[in-house]
């Protein structure tokens, strides 16, 4: 059940984002492909012009990105392609990377935060919903945020929010709390976050690297 | 005789026939009252017939598969009252059964021992009973389920430590296979079991022999009887009586109803044990020839004789065969006063609670799985998981029988119990640096006299042992290495017969000294090569000769220089998996942390097995961990990581906290702008 709603989850995600991407090309993508892939690349780069708290956020970003590809294989390799449990080295290396990613996010999680608030001009659309709504006035501007802009406010809040169950469904399942039924529970909803969240990581990354690409 | 058999069958019928009250109170008024001759012998016709109809009756059901009056219980709870009178099994075959008289005159008719197959078999169907799991393991058909403990042939002076077993149970080899008959074996190992099986099948070379001592019938009141006299391990008790070969007597003088003398072994073959004149003669002779005598106070007027008879069998029968001794490191023993028993015994359970069983006998062994290989409609509910947790696809809650707790496994990852038995972390002794040095009932013949209590004593058991087991599960183990010399054919190794063993082997090593406590004596490469050589020379078997121990196996190349391989297929230590004692959760493994089987010493993984050999040089150890198909790297480096398993859950937590408050820091703000708006500010 659980590897059958994972993969579609999987494929249909994928699937709308290569979707986005032949429907809305990035700038220049189909003239300099090469050129964009060598501009892709340099991502993983730290740029000279960033401050030390924008170095250690681009830094604190690629270990957690690390982490997540890492975390990613060894959790769903067992379970989605073998149809069995994470066991052996597998889950000594997840649960080795597991910490380390927990601290990534929170640091993630303090260091983004203002930046990810919403505005109003994530949502004009809510904007003059709310103007209707309250009667308030316009203050005439309106300014469109990029479409993509949201989707990462959105995408990091959900994250942030899915590691919370991500991270307690396991650790508490270490502690000498609950018996066998909570334990398969927590471990379903680990493993069932574990997918919302892989979802949201996938989607979050794919927007900044169209947002990077499009500047 | 035929007075008695009357006799007999007059309680007999009174039972069988309770539904015709009036035929039996009819033969009472005659009898009493003594009325006219003429009525009496009416009746005595009557009852005649009556009584042939009923000693037909076993056979004739045994024929129909119609029950016999004992087969099933009418639903009363209350125990079945059994006087009965004692019927022997007759000096021919097809001969109807002697009625015992206690004062029978010796000079003209010998006092026979009872038999349980025609007086208990009269209302309860022996050949049933017969197939149940302590008395098929002869039956080929019969099937062998989990490996379970086999009985293990021990001889020092030929360096011999072999797991034999009817049953087909991998890693140990048929009694046939090691020059064993079926009587030689029931004379060895026959004190510790219920009768039946190999001591009842019929011998087809020592003919003569098994007519001297007979057979050993089920000794029904083994288990069953509740009088305390009876005398399973007594010096003239049951086990006793089986080693001297009086098989047809031991069930008799177990019962605590007659005493028993004299030794079928010591006769010739041709002594006629139902000829009272080759009675007579040969108790005048050196040997003493088995003979019985009742005692006179249980027969009641008519020589019938009551039997407390319990369906419910004490737990202390049981541990007559199935009792283990653990002895630690410091020799210190579980000795009954400082042991504790079985958690269940103590909530008041008995064995037969769990390991239950109807008239078929065909009793719960009670492990997992179990009903794939048992007709015992109660094998699923039997087992740990059977009544702790009940079947989940069971129409009625079926967990919590006998009031057993429903485990709740705090903070125990559930994959613990798609790995281990429930066994592994709750049975047997607590897990120590080496396993324990292990007797049980059946292999050092507990409770018999005599008995070699040296802690060194062979066979060396060693328990527990984490093993993983043919349903891939790991459970403790008990292990024996085994001993023997043999052929090799291929890679199967067949175990030389224990005659030629003896005669070879036993003469090469007679110069040896052999230690008093009954431990190995000590063989180097010399003794081998010489007893390889000597085996060799004999030239009577089929394939090269090697002696297989410590799991090794030895031979003599074509230069005649001795070589070893290690780890051989046929050298394989014989593993069986422990039930019991159960120890309560508050004593089970992972009670206290994780790192009671995951730590970088625990012995769960790491416990140092001793390979036992009478080969001095080849004395060594392996980790439990080899016996778990587990990388012992990867068990090291997994209990190394729960070195560090606390720091991460701070660190886990502590990351989870500082995202919460973020969470709730710009959730609040949000909120806060939220109410805002509604309240009508920009």
């Amino acid at each position: 059940m659980f590897q059958t709603i994972s993969i579609v989850a999987f494929l249909v995600t994928i699937c709308a984002l290569a979707l986005n991407c032949i429907i809305s090309p990035c700038k220049e993508c189909w003239r300099h492909p090469l050129r964009k892939l060598i501009q892709l690349f340099t991502l993983l780069f730290i740029e000279q012009k960033l401050s030390p708290a924008g170095v250690l956020r681009k830094l604190v970003y690629l270990l957690a990105l690390l982490c997540f590809v890492v975390l990613a294989l060894t959790g769903f390799y067992p379970t989605l392609v073998l149809g069995e449990h994470i066991s052996g080295y597998l889950v000594m290396v997840h649960a080795t990377f597991a910490p380390i990613f927990a601290i990534c996010l929170a640091v993630l999680a303090v260091m983004w935060a203002r930046n990810s608030r919403f505005t109003g001009n994530d949502w004009p659309w809510f904007q003059r919903f709310v103007q209707r709504v309250t009667l308030i006035k316009s203050t005439g501007k309106e300014t469109h945020a990029q479409s993509s802009s949201l989707g990462q406010k959105i995408s990091f809040w959900l994250i942030i929010f899915l590691a919370l169950p991500l991270a307690l469904s396991i650790v508490l399942s270490m502690f000498p709390i609950f018996g066998t039924h909570w334990q398969e529970l927590l471990l379903g909803i680990h493993r069932y976050t574990a997918v919302l969240f892989s979802l949201a990581a996938i989607v979050h990354i794919y927007l900044i690297i169209r947002c990077k690409t499009n500047e | 005789m035929r007075k008695g058999l009357i006799n007999h069958c007059r309680f007999s019928i009174v039972d069988l026939w309770r539904g015709r009250p009036g035929l039996a109170s009819r033969w009472h008024l005659a009898n009493g009252r003594r009325q006219g001759q003429d009525a009496l012998a009416t009746f005595k016709i009557e009852i005649l017939v009556l009584c042939l109809l009923a000693l037909c009756l076993p056979a004739v059901a045994a024929e129909t598969g119609q029950k016999l009056l004992g087969d099933e219980s009418d639903g009363g709870r209350a125990h079945p009252i059994h006087r009965l009178g004692l019927l022997a099994e007759p000096g021919e075959k097809d001969a109807e059964p002697v009625k015992i008289d206690p004062n029978v005159d010796t000079a003209e008719e010998v006092l026979l021992p009872f038999s349980t197959r025609r007086t208990c078999g009269l209302c309860h169907s022996y050949g049933i009973i017969n197939k149940g799991w302590h008395f098929n393991s002869v039956d080929p058909n019969a099937e062998a389920g989990r490996p379970g403990q086999p009985w293990i042939y021990v001889d020092a002076k030929t360096g011999t430590q072999i797991p034999l077993s009817y049953r087909s149970w991998p890693g140990t080899f048929k009694p046939g296979q090691f020059g064993l008959s079926d009587r030689e074996f029931t004379k060895i190992f026959g004190r510790q079991t219920p009768g039946g099986g190999a001591g009842e099948t019929d011998e087809t070379v020592e003919v003569m022999r098994q007519y001297v001592s007979g057979k050993l019938e089920i000794n029904c009141l083994s288990c069953h009887n509740a009088d305390p006299r009876q005398d399973q391990g007594g010096p003239t008790g049951y086990a006793v009586q089986v080693s001297r070969g009086n098989f047809r007597w031991a069930t008799a003088a177990s019962s605590g109803l007659a005493a028993v003398t004299g030794s079928a072994n010591d006769m010739d073959e041709m002594y006629d044990p139902f000829d009272p004149f080759a009675v007579e003669s040969a108790q005048g002779g050196k040997n003493k020839p088995p003979a019985i005598t009742y005692h006179k106070n249980i027969f009641d007027h008519d020589n019938s004789v009551f039997f407390n008879i319990v369906r419910e069998v004490p737990s202390h029968r049981c541990y007559f065969c199935h009792s283990n001794l653990y002895i630690g490191a410091e020799a210190e023993e579980t000795e009954k006063w400082s042991e504790d028993e079985d958690i269940h015994l103590k909530a008041g359970l008995t064995c037969v609670d769990c390991h239950r069983n109807g008239i078929d006998h065909n009793i719960a062994r009670g492990y997992s799985g179990e009903e794939n290989a048992s007709g015992n409609e109660l094998a699923a509910a039997s087992s740990c998981e059977g009544c702790h947790l009940g079947e989940q696809s069971a129409s009625e809650p079926a967990a919590g029988r006998l009031s057993a707790p429903v485990p709740e496994h705090r903070g125990i990852p559930t994959v613990h119990f798609e790995r281990l038995t429930c066994t592994a972390c709750h049975s047997g002794p607590w897990p120590a640096d080496e396993p324990h040095f292990t007797k049980t009932s059946m292999a050092h013949r507990l409770g018999t006299p005599n008995v070699n209590k040296a802690r060194e004593m062979l066979p060396h058991i060693a328990s527990p042992v984490f093993a993983k087991q043919a349903d891939g599960k790991i459970a403790p183990h008990k292990l024996v290495w085994p001993a023997f010399w043999g052929v090799l054919n291929g890679d199967s190794v067949t175990p030389i017969d224990l005659g030629t063993v003896t005669n070879v082997i036993g003469d090469m090593l007679s110069k040896e000294k052999f230690p008093f406590s009954g431990d190995w004596p000590e063989l180097t490469a010399d003794h081998i090569v010489k007893g390889l050589t000597a085996l060799a020379s004999g030239g009577s078997e089929e394939g090269r000769a090697v002696y297989i121990s410590g799991g090794r196996l030895y031979s003599l190349d074509d230069s005649g220089q001795l070589s070893e391989q290690k780890d051989h297929p046929a050298a394989k230590p014989y593993l069986w998996p422990i039930g019991h004692d159960v120890r309560p959760a508050a004593q089970a493994l992972g009670i206290r942390y994780c790192t009671d089987c995951h730590g970088t010493e625990a012995p769960f993984f790491f416990g140092d097995v001793n390979i036992d050999t009478p080969v001095v040089a080849a004395r060594e150890s392996k980790k439990m961990v080899d016996f778990q198909d587990i990388s012992p790297f990867y068990a090291w480096a997994f209990a190394f990581s729960f070195v560090f398993r606390p720091w991460m859950k701070m660190v886990v937590l502590g990351s989870c906290a500082v995202m919460a408050f973020v969470l709730l820091l710009y959730g609040l703000k949000a909120l806060a702008c939220v109410v805002k708006t509604l309240a009508g500010e920009n």
